[in-house]
Order: structure tokens, then sequence, then C-alpha cells
């Protein structure tokens, strides 16, 4: 017993390990994406806010990614799908020894490393075009150079194999009597397609194209070997997290994870409400027509859920209206420059002391080196710090504790008009060097 | 021998669909697959020379472009390459791990959702599995970069747990790029083998049980023989692409550890040296290949049994 106790407390530690591991990096993305922030964190949570959003809608960069994904993602569902349905309807009649063979050859594009797919296919179409002596400038130059025709021939050499899979778990349900039929009837081999095979591969067809866009749109590495001049989606996400991040990215997380998190929802309703509907007409289970719930909702959690999520999603589209974070700004940065007076405070006792013990020697050396470095840091934190205090001293500090503000402010307000007065009596080199930091804070305070 | 059968094929499809079919597969595996392959070979064994001088006479095949992966720049072929060849096992070594390291974590975990055969709790779990496969891969490796960096969620937790008295650099040690690995194509695993251990009959199970079979003795002679595939899938899947993989490297690795690939992105984006950037291409497609089959030989897998 307490085994079988034992054998379910680790699985249980097991399965949150690893959804934590699957799904936490997610939450802590979509997280950020509230943060106010410039860097993406939840750690020091600054302000709620939706700015970010703002920031991403305004950004011309993923718009025109996001447009050329869409324009290469159609292209690749229209090739890769009739590509591989061919190619997996030639499976089902190819002769048995040469079957094992073309298995091989049509799965390979799958593990194939997708550089060198993208790598193969620039290089080729870039040989065609010399080969065929097409002239700099003409057209078909220019579309053997054109990144969204490169790309989508890139992506659809393996994409194409993804469908095949697909359409062949579904032929392998196919009765080839039908289409003989059809054929013994007096249809012609095009229109027993038409109207036998085609409609049956329907389903199959639908779930290989949304699994072709998908990958489509989701694929980096032989699209930035083939993009050439444009950009997709992806390859702009990557360049900007490689250069410089802030949490407009994040919030383009959240978007696609909420679409995301939406259809799996909706399918999984779909297919509940489906099998629920299969229940009730074969007589397993009873309509129960007084039910609180509309029949759709009804012993279908995946569809309550939905519901509710849409809810919250109104919700939130809704408080991004009228919601301004502009009061906890205030508030956060007024923290920060507290917490940044302290630092100051500290570094000057530390060099204080430092310049106690070295005065002697470094009388022309001091000055001149650390004030670049501490005076950069002054000017940013007094720019806003003078700014704000003078404005939020009232409203603010008595929410946090007057007492603590007070006491923290004394002795900022203190050092600053108190750094000449006090320094002098120590080293000279000190007073020199506080002179040169304390300047720029003054400028910029004033501005 | 090799008429009838096309004569068969168009007897079977009709002319136009017959054509079709061919046609469209015929440009599949030509133009799409066999074609580009044999080109980026042909243009590993050239030299870079400007567009003037091409098909002039020293437009000749070399070997250079693969000997300046084992022996560098360096002309007289004394010292190895070691930079270039240290990245290239590096990459080898941790796809492995990688791959070792995923078989390891999603094994119980498909063999708990098969043996659950959709009930319940089970099926939800498989949806929430679904929703991060969708996810861009470049927002994934950017959603680990945020808890793996130097001010990240993770080095404020251990900090504020007194674990670490200073931020750890995970980017540095690589930590990061590994998890990211590991994490960007650990459904590719797990799928795989969920799909085969639900095709398992319980009763197997239940036999061995009976017969008084310990839990390790039912993994190793029944589950694990049964799963032997959708393993095999998934690990030449897992390995395949994490050697492959660009944008985890990228984004997650360190300034200064490499992944191959992003050589290769190097020598095309860079240097603009095609050739040379082909035919470190085509040792990483040769070596992971080679790789693979090797394994494949080893635990007797057939190629048939991938993407199942």
């Amino acid at each position: 017993m307490s085994s079988a106790n034992l054998i379910r407390i680790a699985l249980g530690a097991y399965l949150l390990i690893f959804f934590s591991y699957l799904l936490g990096p997610l939450v802590v993305m979509s997280l950020t994406a509230f943060n106010s922030s410039g860097f993406p964190s939840v750690s020091p949570w600054a302000c709620f806010t939706f700015e970010w959003f703002g920031v991403l809608f305004e950004d011309k960069h993923i718009r025109d990614g996001l447009f050329y994904s869409v324009v290469i993602g159609i292209g690749t569902v229209i090739l890769s799908v009739s590509m591989g349905l061919a190619a997996s309807i030639v499976l089902t009649q190819v002769w048995p020894r040469f079957r094992s063979t073309y298995y091989t050859m049509i799965i390979a594009p799958i593990l194939i490393p997708g550089v060198v797919l993208g790598i193969s296919t620039l290089v080729f179409w870039d040989r065609v075009g010399r080969f065929l002596g097409v002239e700099d400038g003409s057209f078909l130059y220019g579309l053997f150079h054109n990144g969204i025709f490169l790309t989508i021939l890139g992506q659809s050499s393996f994409i194409a194999s993804y469908a095949m899979l697909v359409f062949v778990a579904r032929l392998q349900r196919f009765d080839p009597g039908l289409t003989e039929a059809a054929l013994d009837l007096g249809a012609t081999h095009t229109q027993a397609f038409r109207k036998i095979l085609l409609p049956f591969m329907r389903p199959a067809i639908a779930s290989a194209s949304v699994l072709a866009f998908l990958a489509s749109f989701e694929n980096y590495n032989t699209t930035t070997f083939t993009i050439i001049d444009y950009k997709t989606l992806t390859t702009v996400l990557a360049q900007k997290v490689r250069l410089g991040i802030n949490p407009s990215i994040s919030s383009l997380a959240f978007i696609i994870i909420t679409l995301t998190v939406f259809a799996a929802l909706i399918f999984e309703a779909v297919q509940r409400n489906k099998a629920r509907k299969d229940a009730v007409r074969r007589g397993k289970l009873k309509t129960g027509d007084k039910g609180i719930l509309p029949s759709f909702l009804r012993g279908n959690p995946a569809a309550i859920m939905l519901v509710l999520l849409s809810f919250v999603v109104i919700a939130m589209v809704g408080t991004a209206q009228s919601y301004s974070p502009e009061q906890c700004k205030i508030r956060v940065k007024e923290e920060r420059q507290i917490e940044i007076q302290k630092r100051i405070d500290a570094l000057k006792k530390a060099r204080a002391e430092q310049q106690a013990t070295e005065a002697a020697e470094a009388e022309a050396e001091i000055p001149a080196k650390p004030a670049p470095a501490t005076s950069g840091a002054f000017g940013n934190v007094f720019a806003p710090d003078n700014l704000t205090t003078e404005e939020e001293e009232v409203d603010v500090a008595p929410e946090a504790g007057s007492g603590a503000f007070g006491n923290v402010f004394a002795p900022g307000n203190l050092s600053d008009e108190g750094a000449e007065a006090e320094e002098p009596p120590k080293p000279e080199a000190g007073s020199g060097a506080f002179g040169n930091v304390f300047d720029p804070g003054n400028l910029s305070g004033g501005d | 021998m090799k008429k009838m059968p096309f004569a068969e094929f168009f007897r079977n499809n009709g002319p136009v669909m017959g054509s079709l079919l061919i046609g469209l597969v015929g440009f599949w595996l030509i133009f799409l697959i066999l074609l580009p392959q044999l080109s980026m070979l042909d243009y590993s064994f050239r030299f870079n020379l400007p567009p003037a001088e091409l098909g002039g006479p020293k437009d000749v095949y070399t070997l250079s472009n693969y000997e300046h992966l084992l022996y560098g720049s360096d002309e007289t072929k004394q010292s190895f390459n070691t930079v270039d060849l240290k990245v290239f096992v590096r990459t080898i070594i941790a796809a492995i791990i990688v791959t070792i390291f995923n078989i390891v974590l999603c094994y119980p975990l498909a063999y708990f959702l098969g043996q659950a055969k959709g009930a319940g709790m089970a099926r939800l779990l498989v949806v929430l599995l679904i929703i991060p496969y969708w996810i861009n891969e470049i927002l994934r490796a950017f959603a680990l970069r945020i808890i793996f960096g130097e001010t990240g969620l993770l080095n404020e937790a251990l900090m504020f747990l007194h674990l670490a008295s200073e931020p750890i650099d995970f980017i540095r040690q690589d930590v990061a790029l590994y998890a990211g690995l590991g994490y960007a194509y650990i459904l590719l695993m797990l799928f795989p083998m969920y799909n085969v251990i639900e095709s398992l009959d319980r009763n197997q199970i239940e036999a061995a049980r009976d017969m008084g079979a310990s839990w390790l003795h039912i993994h190793r002679r029944i589950v694990i023989p049964h799963a032997k595939p959708g393993i095999a899938s998934g690990s030449t899947m897992v390995f395949m692409l994490s050697a492959g993989a660009l944008a985890a490297p990228q984004i997650l690795g360190g300034p200064s550890s490499l992944w191959f690939t992003q050589l290769v992105y190097q020598w095309f984006n860079d240097s603009l040296n095609w050739q040379q950037g082909a035919a470190y291409a085509i040792v990483l497609l040769v070596s992971t290949i080679a790789i693979v089959l090797t394994f494949m030989k080893i635990f007797k897998v057939n190629m048939g049994d991938i993407g199942k």
C-alpha cells in the first residue's frame, strides 16, 4: 500500500517537473509582457502595463514580417500539400520491391537539417539561373533570387514530408474498390479522383494544411538562408531577440499563446461535443433537457474553459483601454531613486574611506578617473530624481510610509548640498571628485 | 524493367492524373531535394571565385574547403584546425546527450499517457502538451533566455534563497543552451513514444505481472521492445534537429562557444564564402546521417519505422 503511494507521489512529482519545464517558461514569458520594466523580466516587478502591446502593434518590421510569413505560408501550403498528396498516392501504387527505397526518399527531407536544405536551395537556384544564362534584372533572375520564391521551395521540400505522413495514415483506410467501381461505371480517372478520393481525403487535407502552415510560419533554419532581402515574422523575431530585447516580443508571445490555447480548446470542445452527440444518438446518454447550461457546454469542460477564457480576454482588452499605469510608474521610479540614493551614499562612504587612505599619493589622478564613470550614473539618476521629488513627495510618499521617505530623502538632500560643505575637511582629492560628480547632476536636474 | 510498371501506373491513373502525380513527385524529389543537394556537393569542391572568373581556368575542383575544416587556413597543414573541429565534436556529443536526456525524461510520461488510454486527466495533459508545440521556436528560446539570463528569474530565485551569492552566468556555462535544445524538441520525442506505447496491449503487462515479473523486468522485456520504433523515431528526429539547430544556439549560446551550424551560417552570411559553407554543411549532413544509421544498425531499427 505504502509503495503504491510512493509511486503515486513520485509520479506526481515527475509530472509536476515535466510540465513546469514545458509550460513554466511560457508562463514566465507571458508575464513579462505586462511588466513595465524595459527589459523582459518578472522578478523586480515594476508596474502592470499594457504598453508593450502598443509598442508591438506600432512595430513596422513585425507587421511586414507577419505579412510575408502569411504569403509564404499560403504558398508553402499549396505546394507542399499537393506534393505530399501525390507522393502518398504514388506510395500506395509503387511496386513492392521499390517501396521501402521510395519511402526512405520521401521521408528523408524531415531528417535533413534545415540549414542544409536552405543552403542547397539557395545554391541550386542560383546555379539554375546561371545555367540558363538569365541576365541580372530579367524576370527569371529576379525569380531565382527572390526570397519569397526560394523560401516557399525550401520550406516545401521538407514540409511536403509532414503532409505526406498525414495522407498516408488516411489512405490506409481508403477502399480502392470505390475508385474501381467509379471507373467501371464510366468515370474518367480525373473524375474518379475528384469525386471519390478527394472528398475522402478532405479531413486529411485540412489537417495537413494547418500543419504545413504552422510549420512554415515558425520555420527559421531554412528560411534564414533563403529569405535574402525579405523578412518573415520568425526572422524578425530572431534578429530582435539576438540584438536587443524588449518586452514587446513577450506580448507577441502572449498573443500567440492565447490563440494557441483558444484553438486547442475549440478543437477539444468540438471533439467532445461530437463524442457526446454520438453517445446520445446511441442511447447511452440521456439528453437531460433541463440543464442550466446550453447543450454545447454540458459535460464539456473544454467548452466551459473556452467561454471563461473568452470572458477573461474581453475583460483584459476592456481594461487595457482605460487602464493607465502612470501613477504606479512614478512610484516605481521613486523607489528606484531611493535605492540608487542609498547606493550612492554607500559608494560615497566607501570612496571617502578609500580616499582617506590614498589621499597622500593620488592627488592628481583620482579626480579625473572616477568622474566619468560616476557622472553618467549621477546624470541619469538626478534627471528623474529632482523632477519626481518635487511632484510626488506629497502624493505618494505618505502611502509608502512618510517616515521612511522622509528619512531617506533627508540624507539625500543633505548630501546634495552638503557635499561641498562636508567633504572639504577631508583630503583635497575627494572634494575634487565630488565636485565633478555633482556638476552633471545639477545640470540635468535643472532641465 | 522500369517501363512496365510505369505503363501500369498510367493505366491505373489515367494519362492526366498519372502525369500530374509523377510530375509533382518528380518535381519534389528531383528539383527540391536531389539536385539542390548535388549542387551543394558540387559547390563544396570549388574555389570561392569572383563572378568574372567563373568557368575560367581557375574554376576547378578542389578539396581545399574540406582541408580548411581539418587544418584551418594553415598552408603547411601541420596543425589541426582545433577551433572548428572542437565545435564539430561538441555539437555532435551535445546533440547525443540532449537526445538521451529527452528519452529519459519522456519515457515515463509516454508510458503513463499511453497506458491511461486517453481517459480524463491524461487527455487534458495531451492538450496541454500540444500548446507549447505550436509556439515559435524563437519564442521558446526567448522564454528560456528570460529565465536563464543574468538578471533572469532563476538567478533572482537563487539569490533570494541565498543559494547563490552572485548571479551565475548560465548562458556562458551553456546550461541555457542545453536546456533550450532539450526543450525545443522534447515533444518530437514524446509523441512517437506515446503513439507506440498506446498501441501496446495492456494484457501483456498484466500477464507478465501475474507471472511474477518485476517492475523493471516488465519494462525491459515488454514495454521497451514494443516501444522501440517510437523511441528510434523520436531519437532520430531529436538528434538530427538538435545537431542542425540554429535558433537555440544563436539565442541561448554563450558568446565564446559556437554550434556547428553557426559556423555554416557565418561562412554564408558573414564571410560570403558559399563554397566553404557548403562544405561545412555537407560535413554536418553526412556525419549526422552516418551516426543515425550506425545507431539504427546497433539497435536493429528499420528506416520504415521513422515517422510513424
